[in-house]
């Protein structure tokens, strides 16, 4: 989707379809999220099929219905891909989780992955990102959007325990599960797409621990510590470890590229923001958040009320499915003075939703921060410049606001 | 995610005489049929049709990965995820099965 929204135009919240995947791959949602958060701060849509959902768009509303379990629940699936067929995983899977249990289950696993365990990560994360960097100066174009998507795999494959081998494999099958009807991506139906992605995923994380436990090796490695946990006093099932699994390596794969790619563009298309970003090096931390804010790669989540809930203005009833609009929220005037300019001085960057918020905060966060620090870091100490060498094109989703294709041409930086 | 069974265009190589072949155990039930009842089974639906769409169904990769198991250990063959998947139907995944036995 684009992420400078074009010129505003007259919008009719009540024939808007959300879940149009033409909006996201050549149209503007961010004009009719405006609109939304003014004047349909709760907004139902009924799709063809009959299927219905409610969405919230402003900042507050997003991080509560993120922030409260107690009224809207995990448990029948967080992803709206899914709507409206209740999660198999519930219970089982830790993002489809409620607290007591996620928070036991979620312990241990994030006491791996803390801003401070993960600083041990920084060097070797670096000569990552100067590999990937490399070919980027050669003076040919390089699509940007496209090698990034291996980019994850590369960070975080050593610390997940996945061979090289394996990464383009499994990077294939995470993007199916996130744009399951993208040219790039489709197999068949868009149903066969999920079964075939989910199933191969969850298979392969299976398939790991069993041969793990047959050779009895062990390892420093995050798969092997979710074979070690005890939360509540018991390892957990073949199923959660595999489950968890699939659910670490999809988070991970899916969303930081996008953040890397749509951030990079934002900076093409602000030569003064990269000047500044450059001549001031101090300010990559805060060019990070903004890059989140700006980017909301999970543009949203969806939960289910437990009760009626009043929320926005309106009453999501009971059992209804709502929508929580991050790559909106992230734009609320309310919280973000000039939401639509990329600005990366802005004061309060940091307080965006990106990573999503409450319970289910993205586990993975800290890791994420540091890989986009490093990565801005080398980019601007290696390239004096950056240019467009084509039209960016546009993940086809909803769920993740991403792009296929960004063709660049960069020059290196003489006087670092 | 529409709900309504689809009809599918037949593979190459697929006829009806598939369903008409003598199964593993030496009964008289077709395979199609078979297949069909193993997924009544697994998705917890009275009946299912030879022809009817697994999504449809409310089949999913949980389900399919219990299906898949369930066949390399009756019939002997290993059924790779994504044809089985692309397949949709028991007829056309009787017919794999079938496929699966001429190679081994």
């Amino acid at each position: 989707m684009r992420l400078t929204p074009g010129a505003g135009r007259d919008i009719d919240l009540d024939s808007v379809d959300l879940f149009d995947l033409d909006l996201y791959t050549s149209g503007d949602p961010h004009p009719i999220w405006d609109v939304m958060r003014e004047k349909a701060p709760l907004h139902h849509q009924v799709l063809p099929d009959g299927r219905e959902f409610w969405s919230v768009t402003r900042y507050e509303d997003v991080c509560r219905v993120l922030g409260d379990h107690r009224e809207f629940t995990s448990e029948r699936g967080t992803v709206p891909t899914h709507l409206g067929t209740d999660d198999v995983a519930a219970g089982v899977l830790l993002t489809s989780t409620d607290p007591p249990r996620h928070t036991e289950v979620r312990r241990p696993l994030g006491s791996k992955l803390t801003a401070r365990a993960v600083k041990s990560w920084e060097d070797s994360i670096r000569g990552t990102v100067t590999r990937f960097l490399q070919p980027a100066l050669d003076g040919e174009t390089f699509d940007l959007a496209e090698k990034a998507l291996l980019l994850p795999a590369m960070v975080t494959g050593p610390l997940l325990g996945i061979p090289a081998k394996d990464w383009e494999e499994l990077v294939q099958l995470t993007a199916m599960v996130t744009a399951p009807s993208d040219p790039h991506f489709l197999q068949g139906s868009e149903a066969a797409t999920l079964a075939i992605s989910h199933h191969e995923l969850v298979t392969y994380v299976k398939d790991w621990v069993k041969e793990r436990r047959a050779s009895g090796g062990e390892d420093d490695s995050l798969l092997q510590h979710l074979m070690s946990v005890r939360p509540g006093g018991e390892a957990l099932s073949d199923e959660e470890i595999a489950l968890d699994g699939y659910s670490i390596l999809l988070g991970a794969n899916v969303t930081t590229p996008h953040t890397v790619s749509g951030t990079v563009h934002a900076l093409i298309e602000r030569p003064e923001q990269f000047a500044k970003a450059q001549a001031d090096p101090t300010l990559i931390p805060n060019l990070v958040e903004e890059g989140l804010r700006w980017t909301s790669a999970a543009c949203n989540f969806m939960r289910y009320a437990v009760d009626d809930v009043e929320i926005a203005g309106g009453t999501i009833p009971a059992r209804g499915a709502v929508v929580a609009w991050i790559g909106s929220a992230n734009r609320d005037s309310a919280q973000f003075t000039d939401p639509h300019d990329f600005d990366i001085t802005r004061s309060n960057a940091k307080r965006q939703v990106a990573f999503g918020y409450g319970p289910h905060f993205c586990i993975g966060a800290p890791l994420t921060r540091l890989t986009l620090r490093v990565f801005f870091e080398e980019l601007l100490q290696r390239f004096g410049s950056i240019d467009l060498a084509g039209e960016p094109e546009h993940l086809r989703s909803y769920f993740i606001a991403g792009m296929t294709h960004l063709p660049i041409v960069a020059e290196k930086r003489l006087t670092p | 995610m529409n709900s309504s069974p689809q009809v599918v265009h037949q593979l190459g190589g697929l006829d009806e005489t598939s369903e008409a072949q003598v199964a593993a155990g030496g009964t008289q039930v077709p395979l199609a049929q078979q297949i069909a009842e193993l997924w009544a089974e697994h998705l917890n639906a009275s009946e299912v049709g030879t022809d009817d769409d697994f999504f449809a169904l409310g089949g999913n990769s949980l389900t399919g990965i219990k299906i898949i198991d369930r066949v390399a250990q009756d019939y002997g063959v290993q059924l790779s995820v994504r044809d089985f998947y692309l397949a949709q139907t028991p007829a056309r995944v009787a017919e794999l099965i079938e496929q699966g036995r001429a190679v081994a």
